[in-house]
């Protein structure tokens, strides 16, 4: 459905993007992850024909976005980050100006506006001001209008930026809903998002792909596997019994609120180990050392680790983190 | 073609539904009114005179420089939000994003900025509905100088057009607009300042007071409705030339 070699994207002296390649297929979600300033809008946009690519190649439903833009355009709905709307109009206004511009022939238009206005849930909103709307109205406005002309493709720049937790739940059910019959590429900076939504993930750093595949494979990336035991210890002696372990490393302990020496460690489990015998030896260690455990909990790798593990240089020369980035 | 109607329904119903249009309407009749009423006045004042000329003559022809000066400030506050507004607030992205090409952008909203124009010219009608109640109206002249107002407000119009995609800010829009319109009048007025020479004659040819004043008397130089026409084209054609340009920022 997208196909994109090579794509670079330069403004004056900033390279936005950097030699970008990859491709979404038929019938995928696919997430386009990335740190604020990633290059993530300026790819959806030069995908969706508003800006244009400095060297590269983009097909979109197997329309060269350079050679046929009308028709590649025709193929995909467009929502622009932070969904620009006209105020003045109507909910059902606006909607029928997009329609016709969508190119909705005349005797659909009423019925497909009409559908649009049901999947996003604005109906009931028709006749309202758009100036008068709520964010996340606005929000559904702006996605009502990527679905008034059925597009086999989606394109979603931040579709649950700026939306409360209810609206964010609601919007991701639609968009699960919305994929399973069409191709949906969606940008975002939240990996929740991604985790809710999404098959696949794109991550993009700086203008450049940094990983690319399945949920299940980019959490694998994750070198070491992690644990964490709950233990009764008041004579603190857990740091010593485990340090003979090899393969365990001790990341980090934490008390607990209860006292008597409960405390929580969390260890990991370095690659090259055998993970189960450093867990039995640490369970023995333990126990040898009169500590009693309360709870063995292991730890899956998140998205959240794999993802500020492929984007941690960033932070590391900027110095700067970006808060959405570590939610 | 389809994209060109629903560009300029949406301008339309955006120019109409905001105040914008309604402003431009209520101050443009007031001045309007105040000049014909003093012309009017003047005329009833030397009813006795036996003159070859007339009020309907003096307003769009030998006074038509009021006139031209409300054009000066109505025309570039009519096109002003036409392309800021859109890149301000980015609704712009939404728009391009569209299976539509610039050229049907540009012109749908030009064709809704023109209408506008006209319909706010279109209570001025009464003026000579008022006149004919006490005297003879000639509807030949009454044409030609509407047709000379509308050659002049599409120039201006183009000019602001090209102008507001210039630029995010509606108010660099409206006072670059105002800067190269009130240019090209000054250039008219030219020609009661220079010697006899090719300068003059230039001046002459785009004066707008020159080109009411002939449009007044009921003729129709070919050459003013070209030069109005080359202003539309060109205005027209840079401003498809800057959305397209757009893309490449």
């Amino acid at each position: 459905m997208i196909e994109v070699s090579n794509l670079t994207k330069d403004y004056g002296t900033v390279v936005a993007v950097h030699e970008l390649s990859f491709s979404v297929k038929k019938g995928e979600i696919v997430g386009f992850l990335g740190p604020n300033g990633a290059g993530k809008s300026t790819t959806l946009r030069i995908l969706a024909g508003f800006l244009g690519a400095t060297s590269g190649q983009v097909r979109i439903a197997g329309h060269d976005i350079a050679e046929a833009p009308l028709a590649a355009r025709r193929a995909l709905g467009y929502m622009p980050e932070s969904a620009p709307l006209y105020p003045e109009l109507r909910v059902l206004e606006y909607l029928l100006f997009r329609a016709r511009l969508k190119e909705v022939p005349r005797k659909k238009q009423q019925a497909a506006i009409g559908g649009a206005m049901e999947r996003a849930g604005v109906t009931h909103m028709a006749g309202t001001v758009i100036g008068h709307l709520s964010k996340g109205y606005r929000q559904r406005v702006a996605l009502a209008d990527a679905l008034v002309s059925d597009p086999p493709l989606l394109i979603l720049d931040e579709p649950t930026a700026g939306l409360d937790p209810n609206q964010i739940r609601e919007v991701r059910a639609l968009i699960k809903d919305l994929g399973s019959e069409r191709t949906v590429l969606l940008s975002t900076h939240i990996l929740s998002e991604v985790e809710a939504t999404c098959e696949r993930a794109l991550v993009i750093d700086r203008g450049r792909l940094v990983a690319e595949g399945s949920l299940e494979a980019l959490r694998a990336r994750q070198s070491s596997s992690a644990l964490s035991v709950r233990v009764r210890d008041p004579q603190l002696a857990a740091e010593a019994a485990i340090s003979g372990i090899s393969g365990l490393s001790l990341r980090s302990v934490s008390s607990d609120e209860a006292g008597e020496g409960r405390r929580t460690l969390h260890l990991a489990v370095s690659e090259a180990s055998d993970a189960e015998a450093a867990i039995e030896m640490l369970v023995r260690a333990l126990t040898e050392a009169r500590i009693g455990i309360h709870a063995l909990i292991p730890e899956q790798a998140s998205l959240e680790q794999v993802f500020s593990a492929l984007t941690a240089h960033e932070k590391a020369e900027s110095g700067t983190s970006e808060p959405g980035s570590a939610r | 073609m389809n994209g060109f109607i629903a560009i300029y329904r949406r301008e339309m119903l955006s120019l109409w539904v905001t105040p914008l249009a309604w402003v431009l309407l209520t101050v443009f009749l007031l001045l309007q009114g105040a000049i014909f009423y003093s012309i009017i006045t003047h005329f009833a004042s030397m009813a006795d005179v036996s003159v070859d000329t007339g009020p309907v003559q003096a307003y769009f022809g030998q006074e038509s420089i009021f006139l031209l000066m409300t054009l000066l400030l109505v025309c570039p506050a009519l096109s002003m939000r036409v392309f800021a507004e859109e890149r301000r607030s980015g609704t712009i992205e939404a728009l391009l994003t569209a299976p539509i090409r610039p050229t049907s952008v540009v012109l749908g909203k030009y064709a809704a900025l023109l209408t506008t124009y006209a319909l706010i010219w279109l209570p001025t009608l009464l003026y000579l509905v008022i006149l004919r109640k006490t005297g003879v109206v000639d509807w030949g002249v009454v044409g030609s100088s509407y047709l000379g107002l509308l050659g002049i407000g599409a120039a201006y119009l183009s000019l602001g057009t090209l102008m507001s995609a210039m630029t995010k800010s509606q108010l660099v829009a409206l006072l670059l607009t105002i800067f190269i319109e009130f240019g090209l009048f000054i250039l008219g007025v030219g020609e009661y300042i220079f010697d006899p020479g090719v300068f003059r004659d230039v001046c002459a040819h785009v004066s707008m007071m020159g080109q009411m004043e002939d449009f007044s008397k009921g003729i129709l130089d070919l050459r003013r409705v070209v030069f109005d026409g080359t202003v539309v084209a060109l205005g027209l054609f840079v401003t498809t030339r800057v959305v397209d340009s757009w893309r490449w920022g």
